[in-house]
């Protein structure tokens, strides 16, 4: 029971992992926190669940993920392209941002709940069996597949931003945007990547987490704040942190879930944030980030 | 020959003008300095050619027009060393100086830069595996120099090398100075020491409050009554 209860909730915890990542790096570049991530992530469950069901017999799961993160990549630029270009063009102070972010978020979930009211629409079933037994556990294929596909994506993201030069560029720029211009650093291009990484995560865990939990408007803007907590206690920034918090995170509200209930759960994982925010504002990883909106 | 030729040359902070008007001629190969006190406008003429601040005016260089976007004109091989040093401090001195190589579109030149700088400055080598931000005073500046060699400058524009430095120390990043002039780069050297810097430089302007107060080689600003009154703190007779 318990490494059943570990591999769900450590599954759980990888789609968390890439919520936190993708509001992490672009915390770490723009020093805003894009609350607009959640409402991409409902945009692409969404469309892959529309795209799940327009073809007979359906794609083979890996087109779906693919197709919703190539669709979350576009949305991500056209937000930045339509509201956050425009702030960094003019220069205009961060909390521009937070509220463009904020805005685009219930834009999104708002525009979804005209076309397809606030019902759950359950994701057609993917694999013909849903579970698989090893010895006397029974496992769901879709846990497995879901933190194979995260632990793949976070290792290839984690080894561009440390070993690629685009990945220095990203570090520098984190580190300081004027005098990363001084070497030559297009921000633009900077930004533009960091969206493209933010996108891709957002449109796949929005096809997880419409199979996990159902298709609806505020699936992504809710499970947004799980990936925001990670973000947090893993230290804003910094994705190492984000990603074992966020691993944790799953771990945790699994284990609560069985013993004391979803609804507890919820409050325990915010009283551990605040805590966060009492004792260690700067995280696991303690990395100080200023200038936060 | 004149590798950079600015001419009417004005920034604005919001409304106000800090810079009016200044020309100013860079020979190619030679030390140009810019002395001048705290706030006179040196930091913002560098800055301006980098395009790091809107300006106006006409900067010509090798002959054609600069462009007006900070990282084309690191392409174009006008490099800042920024005052301060700004290394990036959670990145190792490798990594430092690898960004420093970001523009260039040859990636096979970069192992080669890098034995250059190390043999310029040894220190680096024995600390480039570490954190840069861990690095001492001397140091930064050593690295944030060899950062902006690693880009393969024509122009170097040096600001403020000496700042928060210890006395020999200084002496040290002056010599490097003008080893790196021996290269045939030619360096901008914007400096409040301005004993130093007219001592090594060919050629040196006076700024004062956004105007070009004064002009010559080095050797005549440092035997000029005025500027020995106003920025050597002493009298030419002292000097001599």
């Amino acid at each position: 029971m318990a490494l059943q209860l570990t591999i769900n909730g450590i599954s759980i915890g990888a789609i968390y992992a890439l919520i936190a990542v993708g509001f992490a790096v672009v915390f770490n570049i723009m020093r805003f926190s894009n609350f607009a991530h959640g409402g991409m992530i409902s945009a692409c469950a969404f469309i892959s669940f529309f795209f799940q069901r327009a073809f007979d017999p359906p794609p083979p799961f890996f087109v779906t993920v693919l197709f919703s993160a190539v669709c979350g990549m576009g949305i991500a630029l056209l937000i930045d392209t339509l509201g956050y270009r425009r702030i960094r063009l003019k220069n205009s102070p961060k909390i521009y941002y937070f509220l463009m972010s904020l805005t685009f978020a219930i834009l999104i979930e708002q525009i979804l709940t005209v076309f397809f009211g606030t019902d759950i629409y359950g994701f057609p079933s993917v694999f013909k069996s849903q579970t698989f037994e090893i010895g006397s556990m029974i496992f769901k294929t879709m846990n497995i597949v879901i933190l194979a596909v995260s632990v793949v994506i976070l290792v290839a993201l984690v080894w561009m931003i440390n070993k690629t030069k685009i990945g220095l560029a990203i570090r520098a720029v984190a580190i300081n945007a004027d005098t990363s211009r001084l070497m030559g650093i297009n921000s633009s291009v900077i930004v533009t990547v960091i969206f493209i990484i933010a996108g891709v995560l957002a449109g796949v865990s929005g096809v997880f987490l419409g199979v996990q939990y159902g298709v609806f408007p505020s699936v992504g803007p809710s499970m947004m704040l799980k990936g925001f907590i990670a973000s947090i206690i893993g230290g804003l920034g910094s994705l190492s942190g984000a990603i074992f918090a966020a691993l944790a995170l799953g771990l945790i509200e699994m284990f609560l879930t069985f013993f004391i209930g979803a609804t507890e759960a919820t409050v325990i994982l915010f009283g551990i944030m605040l805590a966060f925010l009492f004792i260690r504002p700067q995280g696991i990883m303690g990395i100080i980030v200023e200038d936060k909106a | 020959m004149n590798i950079l030729d600015i001419t009417g040359l004005r920034v604005w902070y919001d409304k106000i003008e800090a810079i009016h008007c200044v020309d100013l001629k860079f020979e190619e190969g030679k030390i140009t300095a810019i002395i001048g006190s705290n706030g006179a406008g040196k930091t913002t003429i560098i800055n301006a050619i980098s395009g790091m601040v809107k300006r106006d005016g006409q900067l010509f260089y090798k002959g054609k027009l600069l462009t007006d976007k900070s990282h084309k004109v690191v392409r174009e091989g006008i490099i800042q060393v920024p005052e301060g040093r700004r290394v990036f401090a959670g990145l190792t001195t490798e990594e430092n100086l690898l960004l420093g190589a970001y523009s260039l579109e040859n990636r096979k030149e970069i192992s080669g830069l890098l034995q250059q700088q190390y043999a310029l400055f040894p220190r680096l080598e024995e600390r480039k595996k570490q954190d840069a931000g861990t690095l001492s005073g001397g140091e930064q500046q050593m690295l944030a120099i060899a950062r902006g060699l690693m880009a393969k400058p024509q122009v170097l524009m040096l600001d403020e090398p000496s700042l928060g430095l210890a006395p020999i120390i200084t002496n040290d990043v002056f010599n490097k100075i003008t080893t790196i002039r021996e290269q045939g780069i030619t360096v901008i050297l914007v400096e409040q020491n301005a004993k130093k810097s007219l001592s090594i430089c060919d050629h040196a302007y006076v700024i004062e409050n956004g105007h070009v107060v004064m002009e010559g080689s080095g050797d005549e600003l440092l035997h000029n009554e005025k500027v020995a009154h106003a920025y050597l703190s002493t009298t030419v007779d002292e000097i001599e």
